[in-house]
């Protein structure tokens, strides 16, 4: 965590220097739902007093909080992790059309490799399909310098700007440049029906603009200072975007290099003239072959790397095989997994859970590894919420079977709630296991609504999950610390066998709880 | 590359302060007027997963990572990961996993191991006694930044032994 300072320079990270960066473009509200590798933007901005920053509920409740605040005159800042903006797609989506009244900017992190993370989708798609600008900085430096060109761009182009960083990038620490802070004149708030109200009559106008727009960015493309050609030996260039533009200029110093920092829309016109200016041409990027793809359709010869590499990180010491498009290296090299905190009470509940000899449902959290030996007693991990959901869909196909659903209390209030909603309404039955230890703990300990706690620890009204579940529509809500191991089993053990919906809320708080 | 940078790779397990030990060392770097990245994963390593930190400084450094046969230094603050991480050592490089137990002996709270390893690793490096002072300060709370400078000491006896 950084402390405020007055030096002109900092050690910040990737996400740290995006807070800097916002701050210092005049940024006034910010929201976000922790999710590793983007965490710590949020953490960062909670340190400005001055600005209004929440952990919202969930990333479509962040996005639309955001995003209505910059519709309404201030700029705003949404950050996510990349399966986070999937939950977000849908204000997403729309908001492309609406535009905005002040800078807008999506900040999404996406995890190649995945550290930390249930799939390695790759956000620079959603530009495309989403018809916004993207960004992509390649060190910390460059982050705070593109989320203030997001700013404007956002502002100048009446659009959503996506900034789209990597783990590398997000968790690098640099010597970062800062400035001052100047907030632009606000613009003013006021009705606008036919760009607002995106009913079909509007949205087919609203479509026009969009078109038209991302005409203009295209040309914004072409001239901007955030894509650059550093024209070096004529024998071999890159087209290439992110880290591996880093891991580029280290292993070949003197190539000649198209780097994007505003990668979509495409700059049709550079990379032509680029390719022109080299004899022999290599797409060099992390993922997916979005600009391969792209390149591609101009008629432009070019190398691109081996399909294997679409998996994982780029790295220094692949580099070269990428170049030459040699296929991926396995190394065997290995690694401590991460695994439940001695002395978790996740380990208590998980054994009352395979006493019963259940199918577990799983859900996203630290609960998740109870799928390691020696518990292997968590059969299912998909997305937020699935761990009600599944437990009803499970019941449908298998009736005989003894089948539990669990989710944390984060993510039971993230999108459990309408999971269990949905089960009360259906005549769903069975038990969902709350495994509440009362922080959003596999990031690291973050607030939420059901700790009565906001982002910058103030107390604000708590969110009790035993009334909630009474609401949805649970027959049965038991409170109890699975640490008073008889008692909690008798509970489950009970529960199992009844045919009713039951939530039984496993009490206790993470060890590693920060207070 | 270039072979002004300079390239350290510590490693070890979660909650042991490696990213506290890179961060010490990127202020240092920082103060002393280089350009600095360091680099870390850490998403799940607080459930006790390998860590693994890369601190780069010189007058420009690209790449974050620092590339098998790279570093000019390895610390591992745990055995274990001793054999995955030597791949990073460059030839002629210093492994100063060798200090650790000393340095281990050297401390009475096993939490100070971190600071103690960069004491170590600040004998050998171009970055000025003065500047490791102002990192620490930077980096630790106040209340434990003198037990920090202590320990950071010890550290750099063993260092320039």
């Amino acid at each position: 965590m950084v402390k405020k300072t007055r030096r002109k320079k900092a050690l910040l990270s990737g996400n740290e220097a995006i807070a800097y960066g916002a701050y210092e473009a005049g940024l006034e509200v910010a929201c976000a739902y922790p999710g590793t590798p983007s965490t710590e933007i949020l953490e960062s901005l909670a340190q400005f007093h001055e600005l209004d920053v929440q952990w919202s509920v969930n990333e479509k409740v962040a996005y639309e909080v955001a995003f209505g605040a910059a519709t309404a005159g201030v700029r705003s800042l949404f950050a996510c992790k990349h399966v986070g903006l999937n939950v977000a797609m849908d204000p997403l989506m729309t908001s492309s059309y609406t535009g905005t009244l002040a800078g807008f900017v999506i900040v999404v992190c996406d995890d190649p490799g995945m550290h930390s993370s249930q799939n390695e989708q790759d956000t620079r798609w959603v530009a495309l399909y989403s018809k916004l600008p993207l960004l992509e900085p390649s060190s910390p430096a460059e982050a705070r310098e593109f989320v203030k060109e997001a700013f404007k761009i956002s502002e100048r182009y009446d659009t959503p700007v996506m900034l789209r960083m990597t783990t590398r990038v997000s968790h690098t620490k640099e010597d970062v440049r800062l400035g001052s802070r100047t907030v632009p004149r606000h613009p003013r708030f006021e009705r606008n029906i036919a760009k607002y109200v995106m009913v079909p009559a509007h949205a087919r106008q609203r479509h026009v603009v969009v078109e038209r727009r991302l005409r203009r960015l295209a040309a914004l493309a072409e001239r901007t200072r955030l894509n650059r050609i550093e024209a070096g030996q004529k024998k071999l260039g890159f087209i290439t975007s992110g880290v591996a533009y880093q891991y580029l200029k280290e292993a070949y110093p003197d190539a000649s290099v198209l780097k994007l920092g505003m990668s979509y829309p495409f700059c049709d016109e550079t990379m032509r003239q680029f390719a022109k200016s080299v004899k022999d041409l290599v797409v060099v990027e992390e993922l997916d072959p979005f600009l391969e793809e792209h390149v591609k359709t101009l008629g432009i010869k070019f190398h691109a790397k081996d399909p294997s590499f679409r998996l994982g990180e780029l790295t220094p010491e692949c580099i070269r095989d990428v170049v030459a498009g040699k296929p991926k290296r396995q190394m065997k090299v290995s690694k401590r997994l991460p695994r439940l905190c001695p002395g978790c009470a996740h380990w208590a509940s998980f054994a009352a859970l395979k006493k019963l000899d259940a199918y577990v449902a799983g859900d996203i959290g630290c609960y998740s590894l109870a799928c390691l030996p020696p518990l292997s007693a968590l059969h299912s991990c998909l997305c937020m919420g699935a761990g009600v959901t599944f437990n009803e869909g499970w019941r449908k196909a298998a009736p005989d079977k003894r089948i539990i659903g669990v989710v944390g209390d984060s993510t039971f209030v993230h999108s459990g709630i309408t999971g269990l909603i949905n089960a009360a309404y259906n005549k769903a039955k069975g038990v969902i296991m709350i495994l509440d230890n009362s922080t959003t703990a596999m990031t690291g300990g973050q607030q939420h609504p059901a700790t009565g706690l906001t982002i910058r620890n103030e107390p604000t009204k708590k969110l009790i999950l035993e009334d909630v579940c009474r609401a949805c529509g649970a027959d049965n809500v038991d409170v109890v610390d699975p640490k008073d191991i008889k008692a909690f089993r008798a509970i489950v053990e009970r529960r199992a066998n009844e045919d009713a919906l039951s939530v039984i809320i496993s009490r206790h708080p993470c060890k590693l709880i920060r207070r | 590359m270039n072979d002004l940078t300079h390239s350290i790779t510590f490693g070890g397990i979660g909650g042991q302060g490696i990213l506290k030990a890179s961060e010490i060392c990127g202020w240092a770097a920082l103060f002393a007027g280089y350009h600095v990245k360091t680099s870390e994963v850490h998403g799940m390593a607080q459930r006790g997963g390998s860590v693994e930190s890369h601190v780069r400084f010189g007058q420009k450094v690209h790449s974050p990572l620092i590339p098998t046969g790279g570093a000019d230094f390895l610390i591992c603050f745990h055995h274990d990961e001793h054999s995955r991480l030597q791949r990073f050592l460059k030839e002629g490089g210093v492994d100063l996993t060798l200090y650790l137990d000393s340095a281990k002996q050297a401390i009475d709270d096993p939490r100070y191991l971190n600071t103690c390893l960069v004491g170590v690793l600040s004998a050998k490096l171009p970055i000025q006694y003065d500047s490791w002072m102002k990192a620490i300060e930077r980096v630790f709370k106040r209340p434990v930044v003198a037990e920090n400078k202590t320990v950071f000491r010890a550290g750099r006896k063993i260092g320039q032994s």
